[in-house]
């Protein structure tokens, strides 16, 4: 008989799976905007406040700081322990879920995990010129893929493993979408620097180069929109993501619920016609997708974590009278 | 680095390498050999080499931090030079050990069955039914073999003439087996030649014995029954053990809320899959923590249920709830008396001489030599709450005549051991620190002994507080082929 997993182990696993991601994108993020406002005109509307908006925190920012100043944006999504989604924050919630699962991974991921976080904490405390923050965050999202990289060629492909891929495929999914719904709120004003901004877009999820293999158009909102959420090859689209949720959940026990909603996604996503989606339209349609992401979170979650063992005979019967 | 044996001061201990004459003893010439031919310098390299591979190999211990209000972890603190046993002193050595591992569990399965030691006077009845680790709830259980205390390790200590005694019997969860483990596979990184020269008696037979052991106390007649680890979480201070050991045995490593006891009363783990039965518990956590229907209901540690399924037979919980009641010192005391009267056999390993304050005559003597004793609390582990006579104040003295005399049950007093000690390398230069020794026994179907143990160092000069917690250390420990 071979080790169980334990329904404590393989969610702390799956967050662990989504911290270490999150961690990654965020950093790759704050990087790519950066480099991306240095094509713009001085005082654009484009500034820092569109990642609070991607990263959903422009309400906590508020509380925090009176201005959304490259600095205090910066530090808040880098370094601010009171945000619990900054990059420091994530892996340390990433080391905290190791720690308690450490026995249950290959001996060594506890040392490239230790390694990410001692460089991101010394790398990212104090003032950080802008020179040095692109050596910084280029070394986070590196460590990452390391350590993804270690895991992925040594870790056995069991069950475990199937829920730290979940974990890194539903957080890949959600950031993508994120990144998409910024373009959703540019206006009119924005039109001569539109490619500028897709092409941020792409760099952000790692996609300029292949984009421009594959599409061999222009960078363009229309053919932006049906790769970054429908081409299946590519591995930060929308698709691809849902599609390796859908295998990792193939290979796990009891997954029928789970994957229901899954499958369901992705015929959602590939039939949309997501090329002529804008404004209003393509917020609303990232809205529905970040909803069912929700969905299939809490799908994973009751079937695997904190499923009701058994029912007890009492509810059983006022189920049966209910009927 | 040879041994200066002019500045290597040994005076008045026993050391367990170097003899009076300043030269090797028997059996440690070949290591003196090895250490005579590295400079200090590449001795302080092979230390540094060993303290590297224990941070990188995780090998730690946590410990409680005041300041902060939470656990830090620590490096496990190890000395490079082995500490050499000779397998006929050794084999010895596990006779004993075997001989009093049976007779405490006999004893035990007697104190909560017929109770005939106590009927026979061979221990107060009163000594019993009032020491903290009586559970009344364990009367009249039978379990597997008769045996309660699976996994014990006793403490060994060698005083100034040589004597080898047994200090005490840790019959609940004993920690430590993992770092025995670890130090061998640390020295063999470090020191790989000096195990050409011997023929030193493996170690790492443990975990596949312990997992033996465990499954021989399965109530489900199966070939591969389900044993899991249960550990009160990441804070405890032996948890890297728990993990460690749960990973060589190839069982799962649990915490209370992993488990359910259902209204069958089968113990099931929720995994991903759904309920899987459980069929053996090893525990690492206190009998009060085990079941909050029992024992402490606000605790989280347990699972509710498990005395219940556990009486019924349906789990193995090793060591078995209750087991405490014959690690007491005051217990400990009648050990050879009980080996008498259960085996009708000599001891064949010395208790250290205790006076029981709850007599009069003994607790007279102890008030009478405080500054000579040791005064223990019967029920603490650790090393902690004890009174060193000859290092105590004034004060602390009187602290300890007022608690003898308000609980003498309480406390025993002890002869103060000189332990012996064995050359360690602190500082750059190897000089003589006291040790003791923790075997493990574990009792199953069948009885089986470590080779060797785990040895604790005391690194502070003069100092014979070998525990982590008060800094202590630890060495390899070989048992060798003469």
């Amino acid at each position: 008989m071979k080790l169980q997993t334990l329904s404590r182990v393989a969610e702390r696993i799956y967050w662990m799976g989504r911290y270490i991601e999150r961690a990654e994108s965020t950093a790759r993020l704050i990087a790519v905007h950066a480099d991306l406002l240095m094509d713009l005109p001085v005082r654009r509307a484009l500034d820092w406040r569109v990642l609070m908006d991607i990263t959903g925190s422009s309400a906590l920012f508020a509380t925090l700081h009176d201005d959304t100043t490259e600095r205090n944006v910066v530090r808040y999504l880098a370094s601010d322990a009171r945000n619990p989604a900054s990059i420091l924050s994530s892996i340390a919630n990433a080391m905290e879920n190791m720690r308690t699962v450490r026995d249950t991974m290959p001996r060594v991921t506890f040392e490239y995990v230790n390694d990410l976080h001692l460089f991101a904490r010394s790398g990212l405390q104090g003032p950080l010129s802008r020179s040095r923050r692109v050596e910084v965050l280029e070394g986070i999202a590196r460590r990452v893929q390391q350590l993804e990289g270690f895991l992925s060629s040594n870790m056995t492909h069991d069950h475990k493993w199937q829920f730290l891929r979940l974990g890194n495929h539903i957080e890949r999914a959600d950031m993508t979408t994120r990144i998409i719904d910024v373009r959703s709120g540019a206006g009119s004003a924005d039109e001569p620097f539109e490619p500028i901004q897709w092409r941020g877009v792409l760099r952000s999820l790692y996609a300029l180069q292949s984009y421009q293999a594959i599409m061999q158009a222009p960078v363009e909102g229309p053919a932006v929109l049906e790769f970054l959420f429908q081409y299946e090859d590519q591995p930060r689209s929308y698709a691809s993501c849902l599609n390796s949720l859908m295998f990792g959940l193939r290979r796990l026990p009891r997954s029928g619920p789970p994957l229901g909603v899954c499958n369901a996604m992705i015929r959602h996503v590939q039939e949309a016609d997501v090329r002529d989606l804008e404004g209003a339209g393509l917020h609303e349609f990232v809205d529905g997708c970040q909803v069912q992401l929700g969905d299939l979170h809490d799908a994973i979650a009751s079937t695997y974590f904190h499923y009701v063992p058994r029912v007890p005979a009492r509810a059983r019967r006022k189920e049966a009278k209910g009927q | 680095m040879p041994i200066d044996r002019k500045a290597y001061n040994a005076e008045g201990i026993w050391d367990e390498l170097v003899a009076p004459n300043g030269r090797a003893r028997a059996g440690a010439g070949g290591l003196f050999r090895v250490l005579g031919r590295l400079s200090g310098e590449r001795l302080a390299a092979r230390q540094a080499a060993a303290d590297l591979a224990i941070r990188t190999m995780g090998i730690t211990f946590s410990v409680y931090h005041d300041q902060t209000k939470g656990a830090i972890d620590r490096e496990w603190p190890f000395d490079i030079v082995p500490r050499l046993i000779r397998k006929r002193e050794w084999d010895e050595v596990s006779r004993g050990l075997a001989q009093r591992v049976r007779a405490l569990n006999l004893f035990i399965d007697d104190v909560y069955h017929r109770q005939r030691a106590l009927d026979d006077g061979v221990v107060p009845r009163d000594y019993i039914l009032q020491s903290r680790e009586f559970r009344p709830e364990c009367v009249g259980v039978d379990i597997p073999h008769g045996v309660w205390s699976h996994v014990c390790g006793s403490d060994l200590v060698r005083d100034e003439r040589g004597v080898l005694y047994v200090l005490e019997d840790n019959l609940r969860v004993p920690s430590g087996v993992s770092y025995m483990l670890e130090n061998r596979a640390v020295m063999k990184r470090v020191f790989p030649e000096l195990f050409r020269h011997y023929a030193i008696h493996p170690v790492d037979d443990y975990p596949r014995e312990l997992r033996n052991c465990l499954a021989s106390l399965s109530p489900r007649d199966t070939e591969r029954p389900k044993i899991v680890v249960l550990t009160p979480g990441i804070y405890n201070s032996a948890y890297f053990e728990h993990s460690y050991l749960a990973q060589l045995m190839g069982a799962e490593l649990v915490e209370g809320s992993d488990l359910v006891v259902d209204r069958d009363d089968y113990v099931y783990m929720r995994t991903i899959e759904g309920l899987v039965r459980v069929d053996v518990i090893y525990r690492r956590i206190d009998d009060l923590f085990l079941d909050p229907d029992t024992f402490q209901p606000e605790s989280l540690l347990g699972a509710p249920g498990l005395m219940r399924a556990w009486r019924s037979g349906k789990v193995a919980l090793a060591n078995a709830p209750g087991c405490g009641v014959a690690d007491d010192k005051v217990i400990y005391s009648y050990v050879p008396d009980l080996i008498r009267y259960y085996l009708a056999e000599e001891p064949v390993l010395p208790n250290v001489p205790t006076y029981r304050c709850v007599e009069k005559a003994s607790r007279d003597y102890v008030l009478d030599h405080l500054e000579q004793l040791v005064v223990k609390p019967a029920n603490e582990s650790g090393g902690y709450g004890m009174l060193i006579g000859p290092h105590s104040t004034r004060r602390e003295r009187e602290t300890f005549r007022r608690r003898i005399r308000a609980n003498p049950r309480n406390y025993i007093g002890q002869p103060f051991l000189t332990l012996s000690s064995a050359p360690t390398f602190v500082k750059g230069r190897l000089e003589p620190r006291h040790l003791d020794l923790r075997p493990f026994i574990l009792s199953g179907e069948r009885t089986y002994i470590t080779m060797g143990g785990l040895t604790r160092v005391a690194l502070r000069k003069g100092s014979m507080v070998v525990n982590s917690s008060q800094g202590g250390g630890s060495k390899d420990t070989w048992v060798v082929d003469n």
